[in-house]
């Protein structure tokens, strides 16, 4: 078991940003408009969980949001950098988990410290690991790991980037056990207290402690 | 932003995408040994269609090696971009610093290195059973190295274009087959330089279709990833 201590700036306050502002969407499939018209706004320090039936189109939004599909009409503005934990899970299966964080990390320039720079001190990879309890199958390739280890492979993505203040989260506990969901509660009700902004596509109650908005997509048959 | 702190920004996420893309080849180097056999097959099976006879063979060879090795880099691009897509990757690079031309280069100096490389060092055994003199062989590999690269980069537009299209190994194929037919002539032209000297105006022409080709290419692949999605549920 692998114990990190936790950066200072993983407490720190977020700089100051503008919100997320949503207006007048409209997401199609296909050819087939799935949400008419979608507004919403969240403000630094809030959640939004985002609802509806299978089919109401909660991932084509957090992919239109993530800058990762055009929306037809409508605009979608936030200056916030955004991190996205998306329904793959963006680990490549013969890579270890360890491995994978490392290749995340350094794709968006952060510095990787080594562990056992001195002594007691865990590196930036282990941290983030330990913040899933996933240091006992970090160095398994990611082939054999559960569905439920590699979600928490992918979650640890938020213990490694603090400064991202937007999280796009879909179905972020889908697989993870009582344990995991206590740890992800845990980062994003910190996420929050610092002023964070969350949008969650998710049918389990997430940040206990901070009530939440809602945004429930209807089904567009 | 200053061009220097820019290029900083974007040096340490591109040699992380390099490393990744090397040992991502390496765990996978059974699809680059398949396709280095299907080169070695191609070309052998000449001499045994028409006979161990040097004076039907030598006249071939240079074609045979080039046709080998344009077919056994085709089976080698659908997977290019294909697992990073699928797995999510992708979506996360899209927000990174890196930009997805840059990404979409790294995955086409990998993908060259790891696949045509290693047929460019059995050429020569290869030209040896097809009777080529042994003095062409410069020529033929500098030439042959040249082709391989503007391959692998219309490979890689075909590639991130039929990335998600259903059946996009066929759609690839009649993609890609018909743009390589100028590097194809160029390269067998400049394969058989006629004076004795290396570089002659054939291998200046197929550099040149290199270089437009090393311009253009990361940056078609990126509109065309740029929306790239895995396949929900299903």
């Amino acid at each position: 078991m692998v114990t990190g201590t936790r950066q200072n700036h993983e407490n720190a306050p977020l700089a100051p940003t503008t919100g997320l502002v949503i207006d007048g969407v409209v997401l199609v499939r296909g050819m087939r408009v799935i949400q008419p018209a979608l507004s919403h706004v969240i403000a630094p320090g809030r959640m939004s969980l985002l609802t509806g039936p299978n089919g109401s189109g909660k991932s084509t939004l957090l992919r239109a949001i993530a800058g990762r599909l055009r929306p037809i009409a409508g605009s979608i503005s936030c200056a916030a950098p955004i991190l996205y934990v998306g329904h793959a899970d963006g680990l490549a299966a013969s890579l270890s988990g360890r491995r994978n964080l490392g290749d995340w990390a350094g794709l968006n320039g952060l510095p990787v410290d080594a562990p056992g720079d001195a002594p007691g001190d865990a590196g930036m990879i282990d941290t983030a690991l330990a913040s899933f309890a996933a240091g006992p199958f970090a160095d398994l390739p990611v082939r054999m790991l559960s569905r439920g280890q590699r979600r928490r492979l992918a979650l640890a993505r938020l213990a490694l980037s603090p400064e991202r203040a937007l999280w796009l989260l879909d179905e972020p506990a889908a697989g993870l056990d009582r344990a995991a969901q206590a740890d992800l509660d845990r980062l994003i009700t910190a996420h929050l207290d610092r002023g964070g902004m969350v949008l969650a596509a998710t049918h389990t109650p997430l940040g206990s402690g901070h009530d939440h908005d809602e945004l429930a997509l209807e089904a567009h048959p | 932003m200053t061009g220097r702190a820019m290029s900083a920004t974007v040096i340490t996420p591109l040699g992380a995408q390099i490393r990744r893309d090397i040992a991502l080849g390496w765990r996978g180097r059974g699809q680059a040994l398949v396709m280095l056999g299907f080169f070695l097959i191609i070309i052998t099976l000449f001499p045994l269609a028409t006979g161990p006879d040097a004076a039907q063979l030598r006249p071939i060879a240079i074609p045979v090696i080039w046709i080998a090795a344009m077919l056994a880099s085709l089976a080698g691009f659908t997977r290019i971009f294909a697992d990073d897509v699928r797995c999510g990757w992708v979506d996360q690079v899209a927000l990174s610093p890196l930009p997805l031309a840059l990404y979409a280069l790294a995955k086409a100096v990998v993908h060259w290195a790891l696949t045509a490389l290693p047929m460019l060092v059995a050429t020569p055994l290869m030209g040896l059973m097809l009777y080529l003199e042994p003095a062409g062989m410069p020529a033929l590999l500098l030439a042959l190295a040249l082709g391989t690269m503007a391959l692998t980069l219309l490979g890689l537009i075909g590639a991130a274009l039929t990335e998600g299209a259903r059946g996009g190994n066929g759609l690839l194929a009649v993609l890609v087959l018909p743009l390589a037919v100028p590097v194809l002539i160029f390269g067998v032209l400049a394969s058989t330089p006629a004076d004795g000297g290396i570089v002659t105006p054939h291998l200046m022409l197929l550099g040149a279709v290199l270089l437009v080709l090393l311009a253009l290419a990361p940056l078609v692949a990126a509109m065309a990833l740029a929306e790239a999605e895995a396949e929900t549920g299903a």
